[in-house]
């Protein structure tokens, strides 16, 4: 959609991620057998035409580089515009490298976002498990007029989240920040439509006075100027992944029917980079329930309410429950996991009985030979 | 650009003997081994051999095949300085344009593409074979032996041989006589339709060919005799991998059961990937009471039913108390709540209804088939589609 410019926060390490993120950011974790994170913000951008967008990196972005590559896997591999990669140098002052907040990251690639020459500006969170459609959030933000448009949510999502509270007509009258459960108001997606002169100008405002959160300090200045902040409410799935066991908890709703139908419909497919292309084989001596699998996995073993993801092997007598298996492990003979989540590469000799708890699952780290 | 071999792919072939899953679609386009289609064979090999300039010929309903070459990508032949090239038929100014009328005549009409490359060597592929092949090294032994032309060959038993193009050998080891399907085979060496032609000397043997009334413009039939009538050096480099001609039912459904077995071949070296344009699917999901056993599955799946020794395609969708046993189930069939489909093929997006019965297990009799049901049906509950059937686009069952 011509006159729109998306820009994806993914510089989040999130510390409560623990292992997960030791080599990537929140916005790369692999999910659902074969996405990453990310793969939700650029794909609801490329659903609805924005084809000019810029991905917010920090730190350890090494893995978010790989998957996106030069964005084609989105159409984003343009002749002009397209997809840009902005890693933190891009001014002296933030060389550093450290955000202490999206203010001050937007801040730190300000001559990215001053050269947008878009009238409206797409904001959305990296590590957002939704697929928003953004050509529906567009149509009711020019249709009421507002200044913005924050996305929100249908239900109380998990873990801390702002609130919005709306007034009489129908516009955000306050801000609740972070809230945790039922309360007034609605949940904020963290998503924006804003328009780009407006943006600048709060930016630039925010550094001279130091400020650097989004929510507490930009938000409110916003609201204070008199900005009518309108809300979109989304129409479906959506859980920000902030800690191991909202990964856990997200990708075991997954194997819920009607939830992967909200995540994965098929008028707006999610894209992601296209690995090796080989079906999936079931031996013998194979038993799956409730369970997702990518392709290019030999499974042999018993299977219960998993997610494996590509290249997993799974070896007769093997059982796996509750457990999410990253790309390329190996389960040997008479494995037994339970609540576990394996990130990629790890492999399980013979034999070898590891147990978690869906509330603290266990996380065998990159690569772990046990 | 000079190049040292590039590929000419014969991907026009009607594929008659497919019947009901050729109808709509080129043979080479038809789905196979789950996430791929038959040309990806090839591609593929030629992307792994390092072959990078490929020209596909195409001719009987390419729309299809077009869109799913596309700029060749998936294969990783999207090179700048060659890539996938579709050559369809064409009308050149001031002439009567035509259909090819042969396999050498699609090559005769396409001198000008080649020619453009300069290439010592043309590598000529068909569209409907399953096999891994290093044609590099085929090139190898073609360079090291001075030929005129190398053909790929495999060793068959003598009851085989009466559906091959067979070769019988010189003293020397070069081709002294090619047979087009023997009553009485003199040897066990028959050519799988892959050749390495010297360029120039194919160029000459075409361009005679072309103004000889008498030929029927065919490279088994016509090119390859009359070089060997005139002494020309043709070697045989021997192939001992696996390979199958998928040209007809029976041989379709059988090399899709043969991928079930990494024995026979196996789809999982990461050394030679066969790679395909696949759709962009969430991973496959088996439900609560689905029963998957020796069977391949790909993304977009949908399985609550049971499934034995069968292939999947993409998005395949099979319901509670389904059953699928030793079929083949194209990309986005659905076989609904309690329906049986059993030694049979379902075509892409056909709907086996609730209670329907497609196919039947073999009887031991000469009449005994695997049942056939092409693209965009449904067959309604509780119908019968016996063995051996066909059922066509457009049918009502």
């Amino acid at each position: 959609m011509r006159n729109f410019h998306g820009i994806i926060f993914a510089y989040h390490a999130q510390p409560e991620l623990r292992e997960l993120t030791a080599a990537r950011t929140a916005a790369s974790l692999p999910f659902c057998g074969r996405y990453r994170l990310i793969d939700f913000p650029l794909s609801s951008l490329r659903n609805a035409g924005i084809l000019n967008v810029g991905v917010i990196m920090q730190r350890d972005y090494q893995s978010l580089l790989d998957h996106i590559g030069s964005g084609k896997a989105w159409d984003m591999s343009r002749k002009t515009g397209g997809l840009r990669m902005l890693p933190p140098f891009g001014l002296p002052e933030y060389h550093t490298g450290d955000y202490n907040g999206t203010v001050e990251a937007l801040n730190a690639v300000s001559t990215y976002i001053r050269d947008i020459e878009e009238e409206w500006v797409v904001l959305m969170l990296g590590n957002m498990a939704a697929n928003i459609d953004l050509q529906a959030v567009i149509h009711q933000h020019l249709e009421t007029g507002a200044d913005a448009t924050a996305i929100c949510a249908d239900h109380t999502p998990m873990g801390v989240h702002h609130r919005y509270i709306l007034g009489e007509d129908g516009f955000v009258e306050r801000i609740a920040l972070y809230r945790e459960g039922e309360s007034e108001g609605v949940a904020s997606l963290e998503g924006y439509i804003v328009r780009k002169d407006q943006l600048v100008d709060i930016m630039d405002r925010c550094r001279a006075e130091n400020l650097f959160l989004f929510h507490r300090h930009a938000v409110n200045m916003f609201l204070q100027d008199g900005g009518r902040l309108g809300v979109y409410i989304h129409p479906g799935y959506a859980n920000a992944i902030k800690t191991v066991e909202q990964y856990y908890k997200v990708s075991m709703d997954m194997l819920k029917t009607a939830n992967r139908r909200q995540l994965f419909p098929a008028d707006r497919p999610v894209r992601t980079k296209e690995h090796e292309e080989v079906s999936t084989y079931y031996g013998e001596n194979a038993v799956i329930r409730n369970s997702l699998i990518a392709d290019n996995c030999i499974i042999d073993g018993e299977v219960e309410n998993c997610i494996l993801f590509s290249g997993a092997r799974v070896e007769a007598g093997a059982k796996l429950r509750d457990c999410i298996i990253m790309r390329g492990c190996v389960i040997g003979k008479d494995v037994e996991l339970d609540c576990v989540i394996s990130d990629k590469y790890a492999s399980f000799g013979p034999g070898v009985k590891l147990t978690g708890n869906s509330k603290l699952p266990t996380v065998v780290p990159k690569g772990t030979k046990i | 650009m000079k190049k040292s071999c590039i590929a000419m792919l014969l991907a026009g072939g009607q594929g008659s003997r497919l019947y009901a899953l050729t109808q709509n679609v080129a043979k080479p386009s038809v789905p196979f081994g789950g996430k791929y289609r038959i040309i990806d064979f090839p591609l593929s090999n030629c992307a792994n051999s390092g072959i990078d300039t490929v020209g596909v010929l195409t001719q009987y309903r390419p729309l299809q095949l077009n869109s799913y070459i596309g700029t060749g990508q998936p294969w990783d032949l999207d090179a700048t300085d060659g890539g996938v090239f579709i050559l369809p038929p064409y009308l050149g100014a001031g002439e009567k344009g035509s259909w090819f009328t042969g396999t050498a005549n699609a090559i005769y009409q396409n001198l000008a593409f080649i020619e453009n490359y300069d290439p010592e060597n043309v590598l000529i592929l068909s569209g409907d074979h399953i096999y891994k092949m290093d044609y590099a090294k085929m090139l190898e032994e073609h360079i090291k032996q001075d030929a005129a032309c190398t053909l790929a060959v495999l060793t068959v038993s003598l009851e085989e041989a009466t559906r091959f193009g067979m070769l019988n050998l010189r003293e020397d080891g070069f081709v002294g006589e090619f047979e087009e399907k023997p009553q009485h085979p003199k040897s066990d060496l028959a050519s799988m339709g892959i050749y390495i032609f010297n360029w120039k000397k194919l160029r000459e043997y075409l361009i005679a060919d072309e103004n000889d009334p008498n030929s029927s413009k065919d490279f088994g039939k016509n090119i390859i005799p009359k070089m060997i009538d005139a002494g020309e050096r043709l070697w045989p480099y021997r192939f001992d991998g696996y390979w199958r001609d998928v040209g007809t039912i029976t041989s379709l459904w059988d090399a899709n059961m043969d991928m079930l077995s990494t024995t026979v071949i196996n789809l999982y070296d990461p050394a030679w990937p066969i790679n395909s344009r696949s759709p962009i699917c969430p991973p496959q999901y088996i439900g609560e009471k689905a029963k998957v056993i020796h069977s391949i599955v790909t993304e977009g799946c949908d399985i609550e039913g049971h499934v034995e020794n069968s292939v999947l395609s993409p998005s395949v969708r099979v319901e509670e108390d389904a059953k699928v046993i030793y079929s083949v189930v194209m990309p986005g069939a659905v076989i609904e709540k309690g329906a049986v489909v059993e030694y049979a093929i379902i075509g892409e997006n056909t709907v086996v209804e609730a209670g329907a019965h497609v196919g039947a297990e073999p009887d031991g009799t000469a009449e005994w088939g695997v049942a056939t049901c092409g693209p965009d049906i449904r067959i309604r509950g509780g119908a019968q589609v016996p063995a051996a059937a066909m059922i066509y686009t457009g049918e009502e069952v």
